[in-house]
Formats: C-alpha cells, sequence, structure tokens
C-alpha cells in the first residue's frame, strides 16, 4: 500500500496528522490520540447547538459544491416527524482526487466519529457509508473499524452502515447516490423535492462528502473560532482542505493547507514543481470538472472558493492535476471527455449524446482529420451541455473541453493544420 | 376561490390556473404546446429530455416546464432566443443518432421527432463524417418490435410499465449513448396492456406488429369511436384507410381510460372489415319459398305486414353490442305486444391496468350490456329463447349466432348471417351497419353513456339498426314505452 | 433465445442463495428498510460466488427480493464493476483517465496485455486466466499506475513492473 509522504513544514496539519500512522487505524490507538472525545462532547449538546458550532465554523462541502455545511444540515426538519438519514459520500470518483480515501485508510474512526457526530446535529438514526466498489483496501479497513467502534458501543444512537458502490463515477451526485443505496441505477433525481425534505427512501436526508465531516470532531473539539481562524484570504473559505496533487509533480500526494493558500507554493514548494528540465504548461486545480488554468493563472491563484472563482475556475474537490510541456493538451482533454461520456447516465438528452460527441470530434482532431469548424463545433456543443440538465456532469464535460480550447488553441490547430502527426486511428 | 388560483403570464398570455399546476400544463391553456417528448400526463413526470427547457424571468437557468410548479406573477417565455436555441441544442442531439428511416418508419406522419425538428431544428447535419450507434431491432412481446436506432430515450415505456400496468419488464440497459431500453429474456411483454407503449413512443422505436407497414399516418382519417371489446368502454380512435379500419388507438377521457387502452380492444377491428356482409334486405316470398334480395320499402312493407298481423308475445333477441338507440327502438317497435328482451354475453378474464383506478379489460366482451339492461333487457337468454317457440313475432338483432326456434314470424336484423345460421329461418332479414358505421351511444358498466360515430360507410344497402327500427316504428306509430 | 437461458433449460439451476449465502442476504436485508435496496450488495455476492452474473442469476435475486429480473438487469447493467459475462480467473482494472494517463498508463496496460497473452482490452487471455481492462479514475492518483487485480489495489505500477507482478499472480 501507498504511504504519505512526511508533512511539509508549510502544510496545515489537521485532517492529515495521522496519515501512515498505522496504529491510528485501530479503535484503541484513536482513543489514545483523543478520539471520540468530541463525540462524547457533541452527545452533551443539543443538535440545533451542535449544527450552530458548525455554521459558525464556516466549514463548507469539501467533495466539489463548496456547500455551506451548518447550513445543509439546518435544511433538516428540527421537528422530528419521520426517520433521518445521513449519507456519507466516500464515492470519490472526481479525476485527480484522492483525498477521501486516505482519510478512511489511515483514520478510519475519524470519520466514524465524524459521521456519529453528524448524525447527532441531524437526528439521523441511521447513516449510510457510500464508498466506491474500485476501494477494496478502504472498505476492508473501515469494516474492520465500524466492528471494533460498534463493540465498544462508543458511537450513540446512529447505527451506521456501509454500503458498497459498483462502478459509477455519478453515484457521487448526491441524489444518484441515494437511489444506488435504494437499490435503483444510479440517477440524479430532479429536485425539487430536495434531499432534507425527500431523500433517501422518501425521507429527510442529508448528504456530506468524507472530507467535509472529518473536519467536524475538530471544530467541535477546538472551537468555531479556531476554525475560522484559519484563512488566509478570503473569510468565506475558513479552515484547511486537503489538496491531492497528481500528474507531472515530483512529489504527487495529499497536501493540508489553510483555505487562501497561494496555489504556486503548494505546486513549486511543496510539491517540488514540475520534473527537472521541464516547465509548468496547465493545472486543473478542483479535479477535472473545473476550467483548466494555463501557467500565467495557476500561478497567481489562491486556493479557496473566492480565490479560484477569481481566477476563472472553480475549487472543486481539491484534485489537482498539473501538466508540463510534455503533455498533449488536446489528448488529455479527449480523454477527460471519453471519461464523462463512459460515466454519463443517459437520462438528460445533452449529456448523453453530447459528451460523446465531443469525444468524438475530439478523436477525430487527433486523428488528424479535425477541421477548423470543428473548433466552433465544440464550443458550440459545449453551450448547449451547459446549464441544462438534472446534474452538473454535463457542465463538467464542457469546462475542460471550453478552457482547453480557449487557452491551447495552438495546440488543436496544430492538429487540424496537420502540423503535429495524429496521434490516434479515427 | 381566488386563493387556490394562480396567475401567471405564458408567452404574454395571462392565465389564473389552480395552484401546483405544472408550467406545461398552464401554458396549455394559454394555447401554447411546450415542445415535448418524455413528459406525458398519464405518466411519472421524468425531467429528462430537456426538450420543454423554458425561460422562467428572475430565474438564472432555463427550466423545465413539466417539472416546474407555476407561482404567482410568473412571467414564461418558451419563444425567447435561449429557450429556442436550447431545443434546438435537443433536436440536433435527438438527430445525431437517429436513423434517416422516416421513408420506412411507420412513425412519419404522426413523429414528435419529425414535428418538431420541422418546426424548430437545424436544417442540417453537423454530425455527417460519424457513424451513428446501430442495434439490431428486437421483438419484445407479442405485438410490439423495439427498434433500438430510433429511440431518444424518453423512458415513457419504461415508466407506463412500472408504474401503470405495475409490471416492470422494461428498463434502460447500459449507460450514456450506449443506453437503450432493455428486456429480461425470462419475461417478455405480454402484458394484457402492453401495447400502449406503441402509442406513447413519440418516434417510431416501439412499433406495433399488427400495424407495421400497413398504412401511412397522413392516409388516415380519424373517427371517435367506442371499444366494443368489452364493457369498459375505453375511448377509441379508429383509423381508416380506404374506408378499412386498420388501426385502434386510445383517445383520451380521464373519467374512463385516461390514456390507454387493452390489447385485446386493440386488436378488436378485423371483424369490422370483414366482406362476407348481409348487403341487401331479404325476403322469403315467392313460390320457391326461398329468401330473396329486394329494396328497403318492400323489406318494410313486409314486416310491417308481420307486425300488424300479429298479437301476443314478442321476443326481441339482441347483441349487447348493439347501440342503445336500436335497443330502444326494438323495443318501442313492439308496444301492444306482450314483450321478452334477453341478450346474452361472451365472458372473459378480467385484466386490470392496475395503475389506474376502475380500468380493466371487463369480464363482460360486450360494449351495452348496461344500456340493454336499462331498457329492460334480462340476462335470461334461455328464458327468453323458450317464450321466442311459442312467440308470435321473434326480432333477433345482430346476434348471427341465435338458436332460436319459433312458429311465428322471425326478423332478423344482423351483419352477417353464416349458410349454416338458425336465423337462415328467417321472414325478412335485414341488413345492419357495424359499430364503424354508424353514430350511436353505448352505456358502459358505470352507467357512463358515450357517443361513437360513424368511421366508415356500410357496405352495399345496410343501413344503421337505429334507422331501420326507427323507420319501422315510425310507420307503426308506435309510442313511446312507459 | 439467449444462450444462457438455453443452458438454463437444460442443466439444475443451483440457486446461489442457499445455506450460508442464505443468511448472508439475510443480514443484508436487515440493514435496509425496503428489500430493493438489498439489489448491489446482492449482485456483489453472486459475482464474488459465480464470478460473474448470468441471467439466471439475475432472475433469482429479482425473485428473493421481489423485484422484476428486467429491474435488475437495468442496474446490472449501469454499474460496471458487474460482470455480465464470465472473465479470466484474474481481472486487472488498469486507470487510463488523465491524471495517470499522462504518467504512463497507457503504457502499463501494453505491458499487461503482452505479458499475459490478452489480445485486446476487455478479452481473455486463451488459458483463460487474464482479463485486462482499462477502466475510469480509480481515486489514487497520486500513486500512479493504480491497478486493480481482482480485489487487489496495488499502487505505482510501472510497465516494467508489470512482468513481475503477473509472475506473482500467476
Amino acid at each position: 500500500m501507498g504511504y504519505p509522504h512526511k508533512p511539509h513544514p508549510q502544510e496545515t496539519v489537521v485532517l492529515s496528522q495521522y496519515f501512515g500512522d498505522p496504529e491510528a487505524r485501530t479503535y484503541q490507538g484513536w482513543v489514545k490520540r483523543g478520539g471520540y472525545e468530541a463525540l462524547a462532547q457533541a452527545l452533551t449538546m443539543e443538535p440545533a447547538a451542535v449544527t450552530e458550532v458548525v455554521k459558525e465554523s464556516g466549514l463548507r462541502g469539501r467533495g466539489g459544491a463548496g456547500f455551506p455545511t451548518g447550513l445543509k444540515w439546518s435544511f433538516m426538519p428540527k421537528e422530528k416527524k419521520k426517520v433521518h438519514y445521513l449519507c456519507v459520500n466516500a464515492d470519490e470518483s472526481e479525476p485527480g482526487t484522492f483525498k477521501d480515501r486516505e482519510i478512511m485508510r489511515w483514520t478510519p474512526h475519524a470519520l466514524l466519529e465524524a459521521t456519529a457526530i453528524a448524525a447527532h446535529a441531524i437526528q439521523a438514526e441511521v447513516a449510510y457509508i457510500y464508498i466506491r466498489g474500485e476501494f477494496t483496501e478502504p472498505w476492508a479497513i473501515m469494516e474492520k473499524a465500524l466492528a471494533e467502534a460498534n463493540a465498544a458501543r462508543v458511537l450513540g444512537k446512529v447505527t451506521i452502515h456501509l454500503h458498497r458502490g459498483a462502478g459509477a463515477y455519478i453515484c457521487g451526485e448526491e441524489t444518484a447516490l441515494m437511489n444506488s443505496i435504494e437499490g435503483k441505477r444510479g440517477n440524479p433525481r430532479i429536485r425539487p423535492p430536495f434531499p432534507a425534505a425527500a431523500g433517501l427512501f422518501g425521507l429527510p436526508t442529508t448528504i456530506n462528502n468524507v472530507e467535509t465531516l472529518a473536519a467536524v470532531p475538530h471544530i467541535l473539539k477546538r472551537g468555531a473560532a479556531w476554525y475560522k481562524a484559519l484563512c488566509l484570504s478570503n473569510p468565506k473559505s475558513t479552515g484547511t482542505k486537503l489538496f491531492s496533487v497528481c500528474g507531472h509533480v515530483q512529489r504527487p500526494g495529499n497536501y493540508e493547507v489553510t483555505m487562501g493558500f497561494p496555489l504556486k507554493d503548494l505546486l513549486y514548494d511543496m510539491c517540488g514543481g514540475v520534473p527537472a528540465g521541464r516547465t509548468l504548461k496547465a493545472c486543473i486545480p478542483g479535479g477535472s470538472s473545473v476550467p483548466i488554468l494555463n501557467r500565467e493563472e495557476t500561478e497567481r491563484t489562491l486556493l479557496d472558493y473566492e480565490g479560484c472563482v477569481a481566477a476563472g475556475t472553480m475549487l472543486g474537490s481539491g484534485g489537482m492535476i498539473v501538466f508540463d510541456d510534455s503533455a498533449d493538451m488536446v489528448y488529455q482533454i479527449m480523454r477527460l471527455a471519453r471519461f464523462y461520456a463512459h460515466e454519463s447516465c443517459a437520462q438528460c438528452t445533452q449529456c448523453r449524446e453530447g459528451t460523446a460527441w465531443t469525444t468524438k470530434i475530439l478523436e477525430r482532431i487527433l486523428a488528424g482529420q479535425g477541421k477548423t469548424q470543428d473548433l466552433d463545433l465544440l464550443l458550440d456543443l459545449s453551450e448547449n451541455m451547459t446549464g441544462k440538465t438534472i446534474c452538473v456532469l454535463s457542465d463538467s464535460c464542457a469546462a475542460p473541453v471550453v478552457s482547453g480550447i480557449k487557452k491551447f488553441k495552438n495546440e488543436f490547430e496544430d492538429y487540424i493544420a496537420g502540423r503535429r502527426k495524429p496521434v490516434m486511428v479515427a | 376561490m381566488a386563493d387556490e388560483l394562480t396567475n401567471l403570464t405564458i408567452d404574454g398570455v395571462s392565465v389564473s390556473v389552480p395552484n401546483g399546476t405544472l408550467v406545461i400544463e398552464a401554458a396549455k391553456q394559454a394555447g401554447v404546446l411546450v415542445p415535448h417528448y418524455c413528459y406525458h400526463p398519464g405518466l411519472p413526470v421524468a425531467g429528462v429530455c430537456r426538450m420543454c427547457l423554458v425561460e422562467i424571468e428572475k430565474t438564472p437557468k432555463l427550466q423545465i416546464a413539466c417539472a416546474t410548479p407555476v407561482a404567482e406573477g410568473m412571467v414564461v417565455k418558451t419563444q425567447s432566443a435561449s429557450a429556442k436555441d436550447a431545443r434546438q441544442g435537443v433536436l440536433e442531439l435527438l438527430l445525431i443518432n437517429h436513423p434517416l428511416d422516416c421513408p420506412i418508419c411507420d412513425q412519419a406522419g404522426e413523429c414528435e421527432l419529425q414535428d418538431f425538428v420541422f418546426q424548430e431544428g437545424r436544417s442540417g447535419t453537423r454530425y455527417a463524417e460519424y457513424a451513428k450507434r446501430f442495434n439490431p431491432v428486437e421483438d419484445f412481446g407479442p405485438d410490439v418490435l423495439y427498434v433500438p436506432n430510433r429511440c431518444i430515450l424518453c423512458t415513457r415505456c419504461v415508466r407506463f410499465m412500472d408504474d401503470v400496468a405495475q409490471e416492470p419488464v422494461l428498463n434502460v440497459s447500459e449507460r450514456g449513448d450506449r443506453a437503450y431500453i432493455g428486456i429480461h429474456p425470462e419475461a417478455r411483454l405480454d402484458h394484457p396492456w402492453a401495447g400502449n407503449v406503441v402509442d406513447l413512443c413519440p418516434v417510431g422505436s416501439l412499433l406495433s406488429k399488427d400495424f407495421l407497414h400497413k398504412a401511412r399516418a397522413w392516409e388516415l382519417d380519424k373517427t371517435a369511436s367506442i371499444c366494443t371489446g368489452c364493457s369498459q368502454g375505453c375511448n377509441v380512435t379508429l383509423d381508416t384507410r380506404d374506408e378499412v379500419v386498420v388501426r385502434v388507438r386510445p383517445r383520451p377521457n380521464l373519467d374512463v381510460n385516461r390514456y390507454f387502452i387493452c390489447d385485446h380492444g386493440r386488436a378488436n377491428y378485423r371483424w369490422m372489415n370483414r366482406g362476407d356482409r348481409i348487403e341487401a334486405p331479404l325476403v322469403r316470398r315467392g313460390g320457391d319459398g326461398e329468401l330473396h334480395a329486394t329494396d328497403w320499402d318492400e323489406a318494410f312493407a313486409h314486416v310491417l305486414g308481420i307486425l300488424r298481423g300479429a298479437s301476443g308475445k314478442a321476443v326481441a333477441l339482441v347483441s349487447p353490442g348493439a347501440s342503445t338507440e336500436a335497443l330502444s327502438l326494438a323495443r318501442r317497435l313492439f308496444s301492444g305486444f306482450e314483450w321478452t328482451g334477453a341478450f346474452q354475453v361472451v365472458m372473459g378474464e378480467e385484466a386490470p391496468l392496475a395503475g389506474v383506478p376502475n380500468l380493466a379489460l371487463r369480464a363482460e366482451r360486450a360494449p351495452n350490456a348496461k344500456g340493454a339492461e336499462g331498457l329492460g333487457y334480462t340476462r335470461d337468454y334461455a328464458a327468453a329463447l323458450a317464450a321466442a317457440e311459442t312467440a308470435a313475432v321473434v326480432l333477433v338483432l345482430d346476434d348471427p349466432d341465435c338458436a332460436v326456434k319459433t312458429a311465428g314470424a322471425l326478423i332478423y336484423a344482423g351483419t352477417i348471417l353464416g349458410p349454416d345460421a338458425a336465423c337462415r329461418a328467417a321472414d325478412v332479414v335485414l341488413p345492419i351497419a357495424n359499430v364503424a358505421e354508424e353514430d350511436g351511444t353505448f352505456v358502459n358498466r358505470d352507467g357512463r353513456e358515450q357517443r361513437y360515430f360513424q368511421a366508415k360507410p356500410a357496405p352495399g344497402m345496410a343501413r344503421p339498426a337505429a334507422w331501420v327500427l326507427g323507420e319501422l316504428a315510425a310507420a307503426l306509430g308506435a309510442h313511446e314505452v312507459a | 433465445m439467449s444462450a444462457s437461458h438455453a443452458a438454463a433449460q437444460t442443466e439444475e439451476y443451483r440457486p446461489v442463495f442457499a445455506g450460508k449465502v442464505l443468511e448472508e442476504l439475510q443480514a443484508i436485508l436487515s440493514r435496509y428498510p425496503t428489500k430493493q435496496a438489498a439489489l448491489l450488495p446482492a449482485l456483489w455476492v453472486v459475482q464474488r460466488e459465480r464470478g460473474w452474473i448470468s441471467d439466471r442469476n439475475m432472475a433469482e435475486v429479482a425473485e428473493a427480493l421481489g423485484i422484476t429480473p428486467a429491474y435488475v438487469k437495468g442496474v446490472v447493467t449501469f454499474y460496471t464493476m458487474y460482470h455480465q459475462h464470465p472473465v479470466g480467473r484474474n481481472f486487472v482494472q488498469v486507470c487510463t483517465t488523465s491524471p495517470c494517463n499522462i504518467c504512463g498508463a497507457e503504457g502499463v496496460v501494453k505491458a499487461f496485455l503482452e505479458q499475459t497473452g490478452a489480445t485486446d482490452p476487455g478479452a481473455t487471455s486463451p488459458d483463460g486466466e487474464w482479463t485486462i481492462v482499462e477502466v475510469e479514475c480509480l481515486g489514487a492518483c497520486g500513486f500512479a499506475t493504480p491497478v486493480l487485480i481482482n480485489d487487489d489495489f496495488i499502487e505505482h505500477v510501472t510497465p516494467d513492473r508489470v512482468a513481475e507482478l503477473v509472475k506473482q499472480y500467476r
């Protein structure tokens, strides 16, 4: 199994404190490290009070949407009339992202404790942790940890179940995740109704990402003010974030930094920059569904929600994919389009047909059969695929295409004009 | 009352609709058809085709009209540039893998993809150099063929089987642009109401084997009628081509059959076209005592002669598929007689449509048993047959298998008369129209009187039974039965 | 008629959910308020027991959960990890999505194909031992290239490591 790197001095180590520490995986080991104290504290508080603390901290969803967590919890009915559910989104399938699996592999009890706290806050009797099918190792570790926690009877009133996915990126979308737990195809649902009103099995439900929840015990123990103070730029983005850096970097891995941290420093100081002799060409900071940044943009981006928007991209999941000058941007954008085409659930016309057509156009360009009109066609298609569907998978396919054509147009034109040799067969 | 209504504006037209109405339904009141595929008022909302995206003022993104409830003061625009662009985008994407099958596709002329593409689609394709997705045709069941290449994945068929028929034998298989409508080899699409998926399919993907390549939609005349398959009284449309009934489809009636008919009713039309009809009135006369073809004047004179010269018992043995008008006159004709009227009904197995209250293929396989009962006819056919033996006059109305024997006069009014039928012994044979050849009413099992209309001309000299009996009754000056 | 259907007609079908496996299904059912919600876990059990999920298996699961075979099939065909036909004894999933792609993932696929004798991705090698498939992001992008061999998640796979791995699993 892969071990994480030693923490870099510029990291703000909160969630990743025990990454690489095998003893932290056991119940005894976790208790020794202060585990389950936050839960014990939470269980003495009123549910609404726990929600208030999280609201105050400014914690936002770390799965990609960045929705304020305390606010999301407050959507649940205050008056308890029906069964409430909590779903933990451990489907982590956004290309470039690999942080949730580390939280599960190294600190499974952190997730269980956080789940129990959240369940208490939203008055959920049952919590399902939805783990993607390919995560065989995190699954085994979580299973063991859950057995230990249950044996120690430390989780409070909530019953936690693990639910295994079976190979579908779209099940990371919160309503598709609920459908998948219900034994259905992973189709996102039209909204309204919203999950807090009618979610899993038609009952009030909250869905939270693993990394989001992992912050909760820390917030309870050290206070909302502490978390809020972890802020280097915009006060609306607080706390720490695990950035999964991968691709053309010398030291790939998860790096935990305070919100607002400069991307440049993360890339060059912590990750060692691109391999020797190469130059940075592009970076996608938030998982493949956000616009690609060119070198200049990358070097001036601040890593928080607002900072990324200001740079023309989004923080997303924080899955940072780095491309150096050896990368064929056209090929990689094609490969991303192919990813989205493979993962489309098939409900919405724009996504089902648009992702596949986008892929085909890019494949033809790479096969040396592209035409100049193809770029306008791709942009037109991307516009058709944006803002018109049940979920944003369609928009996510458009993002790298639009930003790629805008910022790396010469690479596309090289293929179309025949200045670059085809790398595919039509 | 006012606060149960919401006021909004759609394409500049102000409408007031009940709270909670979907924008796509409210638009109908404004006279606006919002183009759509997956939405159907008889099915749960899916919101997947994305065709009904409309612009709503003060809302940043386009919204699907089929899943958006109205709000007070809402301003909806279906013809704004963004809405039209979105629709054109959906149409373009639906066409990229759609085969250019119109010349050989049954749906042509009644195809919603054709209609909307013609209305606002692109004039040329941008997908010329790419291969279209191909899957072979599949036989889903007794009457349904599935042509995957034409499927637009609106999922109406899946939702119908899931929620209305409540027998989920269709699924969406695979993902992305590889998706198609699938079926498991151990379960066929043989539900008694499965044929409705063919009507629901907006394109020529689900086809009726019975109708396959039989006629072009624009060649068809459509007439409102009532199904004669059972006592439910489903409203149907008879599609005729060159005066031959070639197809039966449901006609919406929210109180009776909603949007559906069963497969039994759907297949129940061939008899309307049979060629072995009685085409002229027949009277028994002449030295040979045989039945001779004649005109209506002589036939009427013959019948009136029989009726004026007889007294005592009269028996009417009728079909429960005769119109209410004809049945009423078949009684009025015998005012002054001691009248007995009876009918017999073929029974079969009931087959409910689980997702719709009070809708089923009924055990009583006749459309007007209730109408007959209401007019005094009974189901005691045996007793009526017995009474007929000694009756002065017996009228058999459209019951060709009636095995009646009588010492009195026998009048047969019907559509067919087989060579060995007992009614060949009739003194007069009056040719009548069948349900497709006349106007009339039936009363269904719930007591609902419903009209049907003439779809094609009756053959030869055959006339509606109500006309025939009405002329006779008028000539007799027969008054209303008390 | 599909081949598996024809086979089912001629041979006795041996149910998956019997004995201990049936007890396992009951335990699964107790975790959800509806029977249908046990579908994904139940399918995993079938695949574990039989190596893949046949039409007949789908019908068995359907009956156990009170849903239709067509419904089960719709779910099986949606999720890519369920096999609808037999695969090699070693099922190898190599991630080739962009983050791994730019770190040489396609070379890893090629190496696996060469080392195992499987001709194309998705095809099973002639000796029935190996099926190699390209899959989408496995969520281990910083440990490129990740490879799943059956349930073993192996990280940092490079083309020159492949021969050793193949030998290890033979």
